[in-house]
């Protein structure tokens, strides 16, 4: 673990990442003793303060602290994006491995149905599940993870036909290995590179995802102060106060980089023939 | 007279995390006008980086130390870029290694032939396409006008080296760079190509370095010959001498692991008891469409005997059929047609039990994808100890049975050499204790040297375990010195199969004559 650590830290993208990433994990764990004011503390004569001495990130139209809010929300974006991710990514890699591996025919029904799951769009498919399951984060995340599976099944499938092709796969096979040794044990840890980009990628998305659920009051509720939700509601206030916009956004944007750097770093460091 | 090229004192260092990795030092060679210089080594001698270092193509992290390269008069170290677009092709060309991957796949033959035509020789559209055709017929391409109008994927390997052959010779350099130009062709497509290059150079009288690991062919190609080992030139003679006065060990030892089918190095006479026979093997690719009907069979009804202890050869050119044989007797292909092995009759991979797994084992050909890159040496070889009931202790003892220190173990596979990756694949083989071993062109991608020891290792562990052997290989020098038995195939069927006594003689099959043709014992 140490030894995979150093050998992120040997680029500069792979220290930022971290950085990035390490300071959300506070946020996460923090946040909420860490912010000045309540998140829901609200200022009649404070509204929509610029950004100053007393609200450093500015005030909302109720006059609630931007920053407070983010600091608390933080918890209740970044964990759910990254369980959403998580089970999506394992869900669509498994299908896309063995679909990978069984070939032929049952490649092709499998591949169909989830062409077929695919062509209904993401935020529908969720829509769909959030509506059938009931409002609330928890069926948000389910619902998220089941939109993306479809995605990484494809992704990972053309990663794997490559992989069934190697040698190293013929043999186990030829070896008679079950086929549950070949998918996890063989073929699993050499398609894991560009799992790791797209899921670091999606969980991006899936804090996109969850703001139009929460917008279209499927996910949180108001007056939560979940990342996405904060850039629904300032959405008809942005030329008065941009900043009750921009700070969300640039928390989103942030924490997606954070992601996609350590994601990249992930991806080099895991590789054993990458030596430099 | 002034030396088409001019090679002197040169050096070359790549820099790289872990410091800096010297390439080539004091290289000095002349290449008289005309002349074919042959330049011999290992992998990872350095002489294709020669070869880009002579393009000026080098990588970013290669430094120069010293030396001179000239190009008759040209110093081609000090030429600009835009100079460079002026002296690459056209005073000094260079055919390479794969031609598959040469020819640019979204443009058409003519397009590619053309344009070097109408920058190098300042034609017009007009001649450099009748030229094209002009040059085309001359290296024997069939109707070159259709050819002209076809993508690369649309004709064989060896027509489209023959295509950079034709492009390269159409320019008139003074030199061109033949970088291991039949190495990735069959064997009667290679010798096809030579014979073209001996006739072509004999017409235009073009110098050229001709790069290759393989001493035996330099003796039919190149005038001289300079053998290059870690960056040096060990020794430089006349190629007529070179195999019978070699002055440098190293040359010695490199002549002395050319296989000559004279040399057997088998002895024995396998048992009579039939091990494993196989009857009306039909490998089929693919199925038929609703449009299109299946393609032809891989391999057709095919029959093989291999008794207990017995080396056969399979050989063939590629597209033979010989890989389906292996993979069909291994469960990798779907094949039609029985296998009877040890009492038991097999008709599909279904039927193949652990024990069938156990006793008949595989050897790919390709070293670097045969290991998975990420399990280490030592749990690559517990594998087979695990599932066939062994215990994993044994992990040094199997390295130390392909002759590598048990300290490998802990090692991934991209830390070690082609050689050695392959020696690990061989003791995963026998770590199974298996009673067929089926070797698919295992010794093809290797140096002459390290093929040599793996045959050394595979005829010792044959001596300790007894196992048979099914040798699937294109090399027919190298099978006729350790086969009881070669079998001949050709489009899928089994043309020839004949004890290795009976191989010389009178009453072969016309195509097996051919093959025997066209890899040529070597010289001296």
């Amino acid at each position: 673990m140490t030894e995979l650590l150093q050998r992120m830290i040997r680029k500069p993208q792979g220290v930022i990442g971290l950085t990035l990433l390490v300071a959300l994990a506070i946020l996460c764990l923090l946040g909420p003793w860490l912010a000045p004011y309540g998140p829901e503390k609200m200022d009649f004569l404070g509204r929509f303060r610029a950004p100053g001495w007393q609200n450093w990130l500015g005030a909302d139209q109720f006059g609630r602290d931007v920053l407070s809010r983010l600091l608390s929300g933080a918890r209740a974006t970044v964990p759910m994006a990254l369980a959403a991710t998580l089970a999506g990514s394992a869900i669509g890699a498994v299908i896309g491995i063995g679909s990978a591996y069984l070939g032929g025919k049952s490649d092709e029904a499998i591949m169909r149905t989830n062409d077929a799951v695919m062509a209904i769009p993401g935020l529908l498919m969720a829509l769909l599940l959030v509506s059938t399951l009931g409002n609330g984060a928890g069926n948000a995340v389910v619902a998220i993870a089941l939109a993306f599976a479809p995605g990484m099944a494809r992704v990972t499938r053309s990663v794997a036909l490559a992989v069934r092709n190697q040698d190293y796969v013929k043999a186990a096979v030829a070896r008679g290995e079950a086929a549950a040794h070949v998918i996890f044990r063989e073929m699993l840890p050499n398609v894991m590179g560009p799992i790791i980009i797209e899921a670091t990628i999606r969980v991006s998305f899936a804090v996109m995802l969850f703001a139009t659920l929460s917008f279209l009051g499927l996910g949180a509720q108001p007056p939560a102060s979940e990342w996405g939700l904060m850039v629904a509601d300032a959405r008809q206030y942005m030329h008065r106060a941009p900043w009750i916009l921009i700070a969300p956004s640039a928390a989103i944007a942030l924490s997606a980089i954070a992601f996609n750097l350590v994601g990249d770093a992930l991806r080099d460091a895991l590789n054993p023939r990458d030596d430099r | 007279m002034r030396a088409a090229l001019t090679i002197d004192n040169y050096g070359l260092d790549y820099l790289t995390a872990s410091g800096v990795v010297p390439v080539l030092r004091d290289v000095s060679l002349a290449i008289a006008p005309g002349e074919v210089l042959g330049l011999v080594g290992e992998s990872g001698s350095g002489k294709s980086s020669l070869a880009w270092a002579l393009m000026r193509h080098l990588p970013a992290n290669a430094r120069e130390i010293s030396g001179s390269l000239q190009l008759g008069d040209i110093d081609l170290q000090s030429l600009t870029a835009k100079q460079l677009t002026a002296v690459r092709g056209r005073r000094i060309g260079m055919v390479f290694q794969d031609p598959s991957t040469a020819l640019n796949p979204t443009l058409t033959i003519g397009r590619q032939i053309t344009e070097a035509l109408m920058r190098h020789r300042d034609l017009n559209a007009r001649d450099a396409k009748a030229l094209a055709i002009e040059l085309l017929g001359h290296v024997e391409l069939r109707d070159p006008a259709a050819v002209l109008r076809r993508y690369p994927h649309e004709i064989s390997g060896g027509e489209k080296q023959r295509v950079i052959i034709a492009t390269a010779f159409g320019c008139r350099p003074d030199v061109i760079l033949f970088d291991e130009p039949t190495t990735a062709l069959d064997v009667i497509t290679g010798a096809r190509i030579i014979d073209l290059f001996a006739r072509l150079r004999a017409e235009t009288g073009v110098a050229a370095l001709y790069i290759s690991h393989d001493l035996a062919m330099m003796t039919r190609v190149a005038d001289r010959v300079a053998v290059i080992r870690h960056g040096r030139i060990v020794e430089q003679a006349k190629a007529s001498e070179i195999f019978s006065r070699p002055q440098h060990d190293y040359t010695r030892s490199l002549i002395a692991a050319v296989p000559r089918p004279e040399r057997r190095l088998v002895h024995d006479i396998p048992g009579t008891d039939v091990l494993l026979q196989a009857r009306g093997i039909e490998v089929q690719y693919g199925r038929a469409g609703l449009f299109r009907a299946a393609p032809p069979p891989a391999t057709k009804a095919v029959d093989i005997d291999i008794r207990a202890g017995e080396i056969v050869g399979v050989v063939g050119e590629s597209g033979s059929g010989k890989s389906s044989i292996a993979r069909a007797l291994t469960g990798l292909a779907r094949f039609s047609g029985a296998i009877s092995f040890d009492g038991g009759t097999l008709r599909g991979a279904g039927d193949m039990g652990a024990g069938y797994r156990r006793d008949v084992q595989i050897v790919f050909q390709h070293p670097d994808s045969s290991l998975n890159p990420r399990h280490r040496i030592g749990e690559i070889l517990s594998r087979p100890l695990k599932l066939y009931g062994g215990d994993t202790a044994a992990v040094p003892r199997l390295l130390e049975q392909v002759r590598l220190p048990a300290s490998y173990a802990t090692r991934w596979p991209h830390q070690l050499s082609g050689g050695e990756k392959q020696r690990v694949a061989i003791a995963r083989a026998f770590a199974a204790r298996p009673r067929l071993v089926i070797c698919d062109e295992i010794t093809a991608p290797l140096d002459v040297s390290v093929q040599a020891q793996i045959i050394d290792l595979l005829l010792a562990l044959r001596a300790e375990t007894g196992a048979a052997y099914l040798f699937i290989t294109h090399d027919l020098n190298l099978i006729r010195q350790i086969a009881h038995r070669i079998v001949v195939m050709r489009h899928g069927q089994l043309v020839d199969s004949r004890a290795i006594d009976a191989f010389g003689t009178d009453d072969v099959h016309p195509y097996t004559r051919e093959l025997m043709a066209a890899s040529p014992a070597p010289v001296g």
